[in-house]
Formats: C-alpha cells, sequence, structure tokens
C-alpha cells in the first residue's frame, strides 16, 4: 500500500531507465527526478521517446534496464505495486480512451467504485464535482460519442481526477483536437498545475509550456538532451538538437 | 434572373410500378407471365393448406386419404407425441410447464431491467433448476421421470439451453486464454479450438454418447443425454470463441490502457470494458450460432434421444398416419421457425439498443 502523503522524497524518480522494442532501445539511461507539486513539461521531435517514458512510469510498458521509484515504492513485478501505483497516478490518452459503452458520469464512477471501493454515492458527488471543474456538468448524462473531441478530452481528465491521484501523467492531450479545442482542454490542465499538482506533460503546445512548467525536458534519440526552467529553456538553450527543435515549433 | 430550385416532383404509386415492370412491351409480358405463375402457386398452396385441408380428427385418417388437401387432423390426433415424446402422458403438464419455464426465462432476459450479471444469472440459474424439477421429478410428490424418457420439444429445448449456458462461459474463457500473452497458452487453447472444429457435429456427439463410456471410469460417466451435452457445448464454444476473439479484436487497444491507467485488475477490465464492448461488436455472429445450434439440436437423434424431429418421426410413423409425413413436417418447420425467428428479432432489438453510444 502506498502512503503517498506520509513518504518523504521525490514523486517520481528515473533511474537509468532502458527500454527495448525488439532491438531497437527506444529510451537510453534516461534519469529523472520529479518532485511533489512540480510540473514537468517534455517536449521532443516524435519518436524521441518521451510517451515512452512517462507510460513507462505507470507500467503501461515495462522497461527493461534502470529502476523507477513512484512515491516511494519501486515498479517492479509486484503486481500489488503496479497496482497500487496506478491508483496514485492519473493518466490522460492523446485518443482520449473513454469507455464508450458508458455514459460520461459512468466513465467518472467506475474505477473509483471498483477500485477504491467508493460507495456509489460518494462516487457520483465525487464524478459531478470535477466534472464542474472541467466545465462540462452539463453532459454527464451523454454518451462519450455525442461529445466533441475537447469535451472529451475533458471528460478524460475529471474521469482521470476521479482518482484522487497524487500525480498526473498527459501524454500528447491536444495533439489529436481540432485547433479551437485546445484552447479548453489547455486551460483545464492550467487550472489543475495552479493547484499544486503533480504533472507531467508531454506536449507541443509551447505557449502552454513556458505558462506552466517548472522545468522544461527536451528529449531526443531516446535520451534527455537538456532541461531547465522555460526562461532559460526558451531563450538560452546550449544544444544544437534542441534550437532546431525549437525553431520548427516556434518558426509560425 | 433569379433561379428557382425545384425538386423533381416525386412519382405516384401506379406510375412508379409502372415505371419498374412495364416499361417495354416485353418487360410487361415478363411482368404478367412471372404474376400469373406467382398466384398460381399460392392458389394451389392455399387450395392445399386450407380449402381443400381436413382440420378435424372427427373421420379419422380415413377422411383425410378421401380429401386433395393437407391433413392437419394429424397434428390435432398427435401433437402431444410431437411436443412431448415418450414423456408419461399423465405427467405431460410438466414438460408443458417446462417449456413455458425457458420461454419466460428468454423473455425476462430480453428486458433490459435484468441486464445485470447477479439478475441475469439469477433468472437462468433458478428457471433451468426449475425446469430440471419440472422434467426430472422425483420431488414435492413429482413422479420421478427419467432422462431417457424425456423428448419433444422439451427435449430440444434442454439441450440447447444447456447447451449454451455451458458452452457461452466456456467460449469466453477460450477466447481470453487464446489472447494470452503466454505462447504456450495460446497456441494451446488454438489447437483445441481448431481441433473441434475440425470435427463434424456428428462426430463428437457419437463420441460423447457411445464411445466415452468405454474410456472413463465408471464413476466419470455420467447420463448419456449429459455427455451428449458437454460434447454439444464444446463444439458450440469453439466456434463461439472464434466469434467472441474477434469481437474483441475489434476494441482498440486504448481501452485496456485507460483501465490498466485507473489500476482496474485483470478481471475489472475483461468484466467491465473489454467483453461489453467485445460482445457487441460480436452480437450479429454470435445470434447467428445460436440460431445454428438451435438447428443443430436435432442430430442428438442419431445417438437415440428423440427431439422433436424425432418425435415427429415417430408421430406419423405409426400405422395409420403414415402418408401425412408432409403436415407433421411442416408443423414442426412452423415450431423451429417460431424460436429462431424471435431469435433472431431479439437480436436486431439488442443490436439497436446497444448502439446508443456508437454515434
Amino acid at each position: 500500500m502506498i502512503s503517498g502523503n506520509r513518504s518523504s522524497g521525490p514523486a517520481v524518480l528515473i533511474e537509468n531507465l532502458d527500454k527495448y522494442y525488439g532491438t531497437f532501445q527506444a529510451l537510453r539511461k534516461v534519469s529523472l527526478s520529479v518532485d511533489r507539486g512540480e510540473r514537468i513539461v517534455v517536449c521532443g521531435p516524435s519518436g524521441s521517446g518521451k510517451s515512452t517514458m512517462i507510460r513507462c512510469i505507470n507500467r503501461l510498458e515495462q522497461h527493461n534496464g534502470g529502476r523507477i521509484t513512484v512515491l516511494g515504492t519501486e515498479l517492479n513485478d509486484d503486481v500489488g505495486n503496479i497496482d497500487g501505483i496506478r491508483r496514485e497516478v492519473g493518466m490522460v490518452f492523446q485518443h482520449f480512451n473513454l469507455f464508450p459503452h458508458m455514459t460520461v458520469l459512468e466513465n467518472c464512477m467506475l474505477a473509483p467504485m471498483i477500485v477504491r471501493k467508493v460507495p456509489r454515492a460518494d462516487a457520483e458527488a465525487t464524478a459531478r464535482r470535477y466534472l464542474e471543474k472541467v466545465r462540462i456538468p452539463e453532459q454527464a448524462m451523454k454518451y462519450p460519442g455525442q461529445l466533441s473531441g475537447g469535451q472529451q478530452q475533458r471528460v478524460a481528465i475529471a474521469r482521470a481526477l476521479c482518482m484522487q491521484p497524487e500525480i498526473m501523467l498527459f501524454d500528447e492531450p491536444t495533439s489529436a483536437l481540432d485547433p479551437e479545442m485546445i484552447a479548453e482542454v489547455l486551460d483545464v490542465i492550467v487550472t489543475l498545475a495552479s493547484e499544486g499538482m503533480t504533472m507531467i506533460c508531454v506536449t507541443h503546445e509551447m505557449g502552454f509550456a513556458r505558462r506552466v512548467a517548472d522545468r522544461v525536458i527536451f528529449m531526443d534519440g531516446g535520451e534527455i538532451v537538456e532541461q531547465a526552467p522555460p526562461d532559460e529553456f526558451f531563450t538560452f538553450s546550449r544544444n544544437e538538437r534542441t534550437r532546431q527543435f525549437l525553431s520548427q515549433v516556434l518558426g509560425h | 434572373m433569379e433561379m428557382v430550385v425545384v425538386a423533381p416532383p416525386a412519382l405516384g404509386k401506379i406510375e412508379d410500378l409502372r415505371r419498374r415492370f412495364f416499361a417495354t412491351p416485353l418487360q410487361a409480358l415478363l411482368s404478367l407471365a412471372s404474376l400469373a405463375i406467382m398466384v398460381f402457386l399460392v392458389w394451389k398452396l392455399l387450395n392445399w393448406a386450407v380449402f381443400s385441408a381436413v382440420f378435424t380428427t372427427s373421420g379419422g385418417p380415413e377422411a383425410c386419404q378421401a380429401a386433395a388437401g393437407a391433413c392437419w387432423s394429424v397434428i390435432a390426433a398427435r401433437w402431444r407425441i410431437i411436443l412431448f415424446g415418450l414423456y408419461p402422458y399423465d405427467e405431460q403438464w410438466r414438460s408443458a410447464l417446462a417449456c413455458l419455464t425457458v420461454v419466460v426465462m428468454t423473455v425476462l432476459s430480453c428486458i433490459p431491467a435484468f441486464w445485470t450479471g447477479r439478475r441475469i444469472a439469477l433468472v437462468w440459474g433458478a428457471g433451468t433448476a426449475l425446469f430440471y424439477v419440472l422434467m426430472k421429478g422425483g420431488v414435492l410428490g413429482l413422479p420421478y421421470v427419467g432422462e431417457e424418457a424425456w423428448g419433444g420439444l422439451a427435449l430440444t429445448l434442454f439441450i440447447f439451453v444447456t447447451t449454451c449456458l455451458i458452452g457461452f462461459p466456456l467460449a469466453i474463457c477460450l477466447a481470453l486464454l487464446r489472447r494470452s500473452g503466454l505462447p504456450w497458452i495460446s497456441r494451446t487453447t488454438g489447437l483445441i479450438i481448431d481441433g473441434v472444429r475440425s470435427l463434424p457435429l456428428i462426430s463428437i456427439l457419437f463420441t460423447f454418447a457411445i464411445v466415452l463410456p468405454f474410456a472413463l471410469p465408471q464413476w466419470l460417466v455420467g447420463d448419456k443425454l449429459y455427455r451428449v451435452i458437454l460434447g454439444s457445448a464444446l463444439f458450440f464454444s469453439a466456434y463461439q470463441a472464434e466469434i467472441v476473439r474477434g469481437g474483441m479484436q475489434g476494441v482498440p487497444s486504448g481501452q485496456e490502457e485507460a483501465a490498466k491507467a485507473l489500476g482496474m485488475r485483470y478481471w475489472q477490465r475483461v468484466g467491465r470494458i473489454l467483453l461489453p464492448q467485445a460482445m457487441r461488436n460480436a452480437l450479429p455472429a454470435t445470434i447467428n450460432q445460436f440460431v445454428i445450434s438451435f438447428k443443430e439440436t436435432s442430430l442428438v437423434i442419431i445417438v437415440g434421444f428423440f427431439e422433436i424431429l424425432a418425435s415427429g418421426n415417430a408421430a406419423y410413423g405409426t400405422g395409420e398416419w403414415r402418408f401425412a409425413y408432409v403436415e407433421v413436417y411442416a408443423f414442426i418447420a412452423f415450431i423451429y421457425f417460431i424460436f429462431v425467428f424471435s431469435l433472431s428479432r431479439y437480436g436486431a432489438f439488442l443490436e439497436r439498443r446497444m448502439s446508443v453510444g456508437e454515434r
């Protein structure tokens, strides 16, 4: 059992992480420490390993070398550890991955009820509170397929928050959205960040990174190439690859 | 100048018919000829089935042989054999109640209020138990009737329902095992499924009914009826497993990932996320498999059971009604039709209902 609030030390500690797909090495000796309440933005070209890295944190991908410690618990083959960590780590996906056969409200209530054993009435109250927070309380009885992409992604955020996680992972949360819907999703994430949630966000939205990140991490070729606070990162990046990437995403 | 857009006028019924069937003289001729043939055939059929048919048993078989039409009096005289087989005459009300139980059970499971795991399990568990007690007796003052005396519609329904009740969970297990990440498990399961599917149902029934008792220790043999049902369920599950697996492949991998990320364990993911979506994908093929299985129950005739088709044979096969087999088969076909058609309509209803979240 994880006692997230009490144990001290970093929220996420990644040491010398290696990950292979067959013979292809997706992550090379990646090390990263994320403090409680810290907001990390991870960027980099596609195929640089950024999604792979955050998917290792809740074991959607199994790492092949190194250590991952989440809230003081090491992520290993112990199923109890994996389940415990997943309960405390919320995740938002690029393609929302809402459960299409359940209403918005049921999507938000299911995991708290069956994983955390929260009574139905409490789960519903929590779900409605978070739907309010992501500004779509009126859609509670609809099915995901009836919502726009932006609305679906906000439901997905509410669904993750209903588990009352210590840490939130965002895997390119706005990449599958139409441009006019990106802002409504980012606004929700910004609010969350301002409330002190520990978060790791993979994104190409550099304006967002500048606004909320405590630290920006640039990855390329399965390695962390550079990390710095946003002001420093966007103005004085030392690395050639970083500068090239930034000129590409900021150029227009 | 202002453009006015006018929709082409809708065609009247008569005009539509004229364009479809009487556009050219040759087409008109062919249409008329086809119509004449159809009218002639329908008239012949009605004449046989209704106008010249004998409906009452008062004249006995002789009245039928004198008439030109169908002899429905054979049904009036022998319906109890067709529906109940060799079941003791005085106890046949039990067999009728048992059939009714199955119908009620099915109707109840059509009602969305019963669509929770616990309620469905309760309906089917209680229903099947009631069916069994009614048919077999030996308790509550009901005289004992052994399985060898069961027959007709009740036997057909019993074999079908138990085949599905055993076969369906087995199919889901096989489908899940075949998706296993461990190669030796998924390969072995694949081998079993393909093995069973490569055998004809008749040979499986024959093996379970006749051969198995020689191979098994006495205490494991059980009644022949249950061995046959097991064989039939195994056959059903092999096909249904592939249908379920197909449905599972249609569920995007992101669903599983989202469920994992929320901390759901394997059986929670399977039960709440994977199966509900997989079953929706697999529904049309599943209904098809149910329909096929219902009709395949007639194959148990080869291992000596008097299900409805065999009972029908017996109904006309004895002496005086020997000539009236067409009418008996028409009656049995009608019974099959009622059950299978209801099953198909139920499937269509489910599909409409389940597509709610799909838009």
